[in-house]
């Protein structure tokens, strides 16, 4: 493997374990090495093993394309990412204090919506969004908290530091995925482990456990949690299962629950059981066919009454999606100064709203250097990379735009940093991301590290798994005394 | 700590599922044993096997001929026929895939090597060259799921509808265990009565119940004596009693088990009342017919009182 390690080169990008020089950075010096002493049939060996593993494991998520669901094993590169904690201990505070804002932010606009009134956050752009939710007007869930489980986007551009791409506060996955590859590399690279402290990850189930039971708003010794799930077709069937289970909780699909007298129960086979607290995975609209979309199967009827009765806690809270918008995205620095009287610590990609007039002439000037997304759309789903797109391409979007500048946003295009990847038996360059997971009750906790997420395809920045990305396994590593 | 109705349901079929796969792998190794003690020109017909399954329709309806590759083909890799193994085996994963949380983690990786195990090799392993293996590995890859189950599952709601699954299933086909003997018999103008303990042998041999039958009854195989030991014996694991007694010892301390408990004491006396003795083969068959109604009221039985609860 030597010589593929010694004329590897990430170009212009910044790369997570090697230096422009070529050396592994220090806190990967050592798993860099004895990765490099392994022969190439070795590491094949070991990339086969770890396929092995994850399909026996049926660590899978589902694509719905051409009317079929197909069940793909997850991509995973074996070669973890190391970041020393010293690092991540800031990341860590900003990202703790990025939700402490929005979730003070979705408190008020279905409140007091004083940051209207106030004027930092314009008015029509929340109200008008899609993602805002009159239904949810009036309630105060405990602590203030709506968003208890967020999924925040992280990259690294090409001057080393990191910025938040977006935040995820309707239904964040990939959880089980960053525990998962944990474990995969444990079976098949053990002697990686020697002479590292790595901080844990694998607590985060019985975190998300008191996360949500101190939500109930009955004073049970174990409250009945339950994971809701859309079923087995959706595509993180197998994180919905896999939570339940780390929790020892129910995992239940709609039909399974029922609303009487403003309480939720489910049907088992001892009669109806009280539920208390629901960790939902299905969408706001689909989530009570009384109160939002009639034709909704997956959903509960009742539901939002005994959520708003009291009687039941949900989370994500319904309506926290108001902050999940890639426009309001851009005021989240202006929310941290105003709710927490402090300077955002975490730094935000420079936005352009499509919506205000000089900054779309802006956009529609530069699109061949921008990227620019629909503003609630996720997976990846919709979104133009100019540099990479075609004259056609970009004149639609032009036209998109135009029509719907509500909808538009664009960023400059970010240098991704790349870690190195083995890629048919060698070790090239990939870019990535990381997606760390926030719990938020009463305290705020962040997962050491979080689900790097790696384009497998050369050049490519696109690292969702819906369209070809795969993992790696994310090291938090303490210095060595 | 209590249970979904939809995961009970689902760990029931699954266990049923299961025991199928096992069973028909079990009745088939013993089936193509016996074709090849057998002197060719008596051999017994293969259709007997599609016939024990009540799947002629669905067999007719996709072979004109009921010869060994079509038969075994129907039994083994058939992705259309619910008595397939290969379909057994497909079923049983999407059991355990939806309710992996209440299982051992363990189950659901036993469960889906074996299922990926008889997706490569299924196909391949009809014609006999390659038949024993491929059953082999069935029956043990299901009897260690089995065994994962069984030492594994808290004795809670996931242990108890996992049992009756594999119980009632087990019941189901130790009844058309029998029946294929009393085909077989059925037809015997065409035998030499020398054939028949070889028949039954090997229908024996299919249960695991050789040994115990000849320590318990003696050293003769003969036709009465196995059915009568292989209904109504209290100690074999696959005779119909214990399956029943077995039932009956989960399902009692379930709330709401009337219904089912009178299904299945029905079933239990018709079982002590039949008189094995002097039965003719045509008998003993529509007894079987008429049990095997029996295990489907109490299979119904079980959906009504605990997978479909009505709302307070």
């Amino acid at each position: 493997m030597q010589r593929s390690w010694n004329s590897y080169s990430s170009g212009k990008f910044f790369d997570e374990l090697i230096t422009p020089h070529g050396r592994p950075r220090v806190a990967a010096r050592r798993a860099v090495n004895l990765l490099k002493g392994l022969s190439p049939e070795d590491l094949a060996a070991r990339r086969a093993e770890a396929e092995l593993a994850i399909k026996d494991m049926g660590i899978t998520f589902t694509i719905y394309s051409e009317g079929k669901n197909i069940d793909r094993t997850w991509p995973f590169d074996i070669i973890p990412r190391v970041i020393p904690a010293r690092d991540w201990r800031k990341i860590s505070r900003g990202l703790a204090q990025r939700c402490r804002a929005l979730n003070a932010f979705i408190d008020d606009i279905y409140n007091k919506q004083k940051i209207l009134k106030d004027g930092v956050v314009p008015a029509e752009v929340i109200l008008e969004s899609g993602n805002y939710l009159p239904q949810c007007t009036g309630v105060s869930p405990l602590f203030g908290v709506w968003a208890h489980i967020c999924g925040s986007d992280l990259i690294r551009d090409k001057d080393g530091r990191f910025y938040v791409l977006e935040d995820n506060l309707r239904v964040p996955s990939g959880v089980s995925y960053m525990l998962e590859n944990r474990e995969i590399t444990k079976r098949v690279l053990p002697e990686l482990f020697e002479n590292y402290s790595i901080l844990p990850v694998d607590d985060y189930p019985s975190r998300l456990y008191a996360t949500l039971a101190s939500l109930s708003p009955r004073t049970t010794r174990r409250p009945c949690i339950v994971v809701l799930t859309p079923g087995i077709y959706n595509s993180a069937y197998f994180e919905h299962s896999f939570l339940a289970r780390g929790m020892g909780a129910e995992l239940v699909e709609g039909p399974d629950l029922f609303v009487e007298d403003d309480c939720v129960y489910m049907r088992t086979v001892d009669g109806p059981a009280r539920v208390d607290v629901i960790y939902r995975r299905i969408d706001d609209t689909f989530l009570d066919p009384e109160a939002f979309r009639e034709d909704s199967v997956l959903g509960v009827p009742g539901i939002m009454r005994a959520w708003k009765a009291g009687n039941v806690a949900i989370a994500n809270a319904p309506g926290s999606g108001v902050a999940d918008d890639k426009v309001v995205y851009a005021f989240v620095p202006d929310m941290i100064r105003y709710y927490l009287k402090e300077e955002p610590s975490l730094a935000s990609v420079k936005t352009y709203l499509c919506m205000r007039p000089r900054e779309r002439d802006y956009v529609l000037q530069n699109l061949d250097k921008l990227v620019v997304k629909p503003a609630n759309e996720s997976g990846g789903y919709g979104m133009l990379v100019g540099p990479h797109a075609t004259r056609a391409k970009r004149a639609e979007f032009a036209r998109l735009i135009e029509k719907n500048p509500r909808n538009y946003i664009a960023q400059p295009t970010l240098a991704l940093s790349t870690a190195p990847t083995f890629i048919d038996g060698r070790v090239e360059p990939r870019h990535l991301d990381l997606r760390p997971f926030i719990l938020s009750a009463r305290d705020t906790w962040v997962t050491p590290g979080g689900l790097t997420r790696v384009a497998m395809v050369k050049g490519s920045l696109v690292v969702n798994s819906s369209q070809g990305g795969g993992s790696k396994d994310t090291w938090i590593v303490e210095a060595s005394s | 700590m209590t249970m979904l109705s939809r995961v009970a349901e689902r760990l029931y079929w699954m266990a049923r599922y299961l025991e199928r796969a096992e069973d028909t792998a079990r009745l088939t190794l013993a089936y193509s044993h016996l074709v090849m003690d057998i002197p060719e020109n008596t051999a017994p017909d293969w259709d007997i096997l599609v016939r024990i399954q009540d799947a002629e329709p669905l067999f007719t309806e996709r072979h004109r001929a009921f010869n060994e590759l079509n038969v075994l083909g129907f039994l083994i890799a058939e992705p259309d026929n619910p008595g397939s193994i290969h379909r057994s085996i497909v079923a049983a994963r999407e059991n355990v895939r939806t309710t992996r949380d209440v299982l051992p983690r363990e189950a659901w990786e036993h469960v889906n090597e074996l299922y990926l195990y008889t997706r490569e090799f299924a196909e391949a392993s009809v014609r006999r060259r390659n038949r024993q293996q491929f059953l082999d590995q069935v029956v043990a890859r299901c009897q260690m799921i089995n065994g994962l189950l069984m030492t594994t599952l808290c004795r809670d709601h996931a242990y108890r509808f996992t049992k009756v699954g594999y119980l009632l299933e087990r019941a189901d086909m130790t009844t058309r265990v029998i029946d294929v003997g009393a085909g077989v018999m059925l037809r015997e103008e065409r035998h030499h009565t020398a054939v028949d303990p070889l028949i039954w042998g090997s229908l024996l041999q299919s249960l695991s119940a050789m040994g115990t039958y000849r320590r318990t009854i003696g050293p003769l195989v003969e036709g009465e004596a196995v059915v009568d030991f292989v209904l109504r014996d209290r100690t074999l694991p696959r005779s119909v009693r214990f399956c029943l007694d077995g039932i009956r010892r989960e399902l009692h301390p379930l709330h709401n088990h009337g219904g089912a408990l009178r299904v299945l004491d029905g079933a239990r006396r018709s079982l002590s009342r039949f008189q094995v003795e002097g039965a003719s083969r045509e008998e003993l068959h529509n007894f079987i017919d008429r049990f095997q109604l029996r295990l489907n009221s109490l299979s119904a039985e079980i959906v009504e009182s605990w997978f479909l609860p009505a709302e307070r």
